[in-house]
């Protein structure tokens, strides 16, 4: 409150208004009033009661919703940064889990196989099989297409 | 909080679409049940020994029991409808062969292979087998990969 020439204090605040009304005032004391009434953080019936009188009480009360909102704000932040880190965290777990490691086993009527070669080799007659079924597909529609075309000549 | 709620939306859709890459019917099959059944031989390869054949993952299934062939099969097909390609063949009704080029997961290439040998003209056996494949390998050269 150094700011201010005559109030430095809430009670020579209320001292003020009690002049104010009195028609005591000087005009740099007015003007003084109207800034602290304005500004300063003090509440009591005499200071609230000549804020609502000249005019500062819903200036003041919007200044103290705005500093509760800022401050709600930075909360709800605070909240969705948690959140935000917490989930972040879990969709880094689950694709770090799902990232295939070094694995190589078979499990063959509940027997387990690990010799990475002898896994291989079940691999290759795997495909060997389907190799084997595509080029039966593959020499099934190619007779079709010379059954075709002899038909046509 | 229009801020809050993008965040929030954003976190939940990274997570959503992590989960999503591995939708897949058949991954249902892969989910153990198979590591101590009898007639039934599941493999698996991931890492080096997967990259050796120009994959990321490897994962097949070989069951011989009917029921199981038959919900091999039926989760094969549902997978199939929603392949991008798709190369197939049906004899006596049933699925015989496929070759299912699926969407891609992130940047790799998914494929599908299905072959019911029963259904086989010569020396049929009672076995199907399924096989996923994933990797950069493209369709051409999952297809020279099973010609080795």
């Amino acid at each position: 409150m150094n700011n201010y020439h005559h109030i430095n204090t809430q009670t020579e605040l209320e001292q003020l208004i009690d002049r104010y009304y009195d028609g005591e005032t000087s005009v740099q004391e007015e003007q003084e009033l109207r800034q602290c009434l304005a500004d300063c953080p003090w509440s009591s019936e005499v200071i609230d009661g000549a804020r609502f009188t000249m005019g500062y009480y819903a200036a003041h009360t919007s200044q103290q919703q705005r500093a509760k909102r800022r401050s709600n704000r930075l909360r709800m932040t605070g909240i969705a940064a948690t959140i935000a880190i917490i989930l972040g965290i879990g969709a880094f777990t689950l694709w770090h889990q799902q990232q295939p490691g070094d694995v190589c086993i078979a499990y063959v009527n509940g027997q387990v196989v690990q010799e990475n070669e002898q896994v291989m080799a079940m691999i290759a007659d795997d495909l060997e099989k389907m190799d084997n079924a595509a080029d039966a597909m593959t020499n099934q529609l190619s007779s079709l297409g010379e059954a075709i075309e002899l038909d046509n000549q | 909080m229009k801020r809050i709620t993008i965040i929030i939306l954003t976190c939940l859709l990274t997570t959503m679409a992590t989960m999503a890459q591995t939708g897949l019917n058949i991954n249902r099959l892969f989910d153990g049940r198979y590591k101590k059944a009898a007639g039934a031989t599941e493999i698996i390869v991931t890492g080096v020994q997967a990259r050796e054949i120009g994959l990321t993952v490897y994962h097949s299934l070989s069951v011989t029991d009917k029921n199981q062939a038959e919900l091999v099969e039926g989760l094969v097909v549902k997978d199939g409808a929603h392949a991008v390609d798709k190369e197939v063949e049906y004899r006596n009704g049933q699925l015989y062969y496929g070759f299912y080029t699926m969407k891609k997961s992130k940047r790799d290439n998914r494929y599908i292979f299905y072959l019911n040998q029963n259904l086989a003209r010569k020396s049929p056996k009672n076995i199907v087998t399924l096989i996923y494949m994933e990797g950069l390998a493209t369709q051409d050269e999952i297809k020279k990969l099973i010609r080795k």
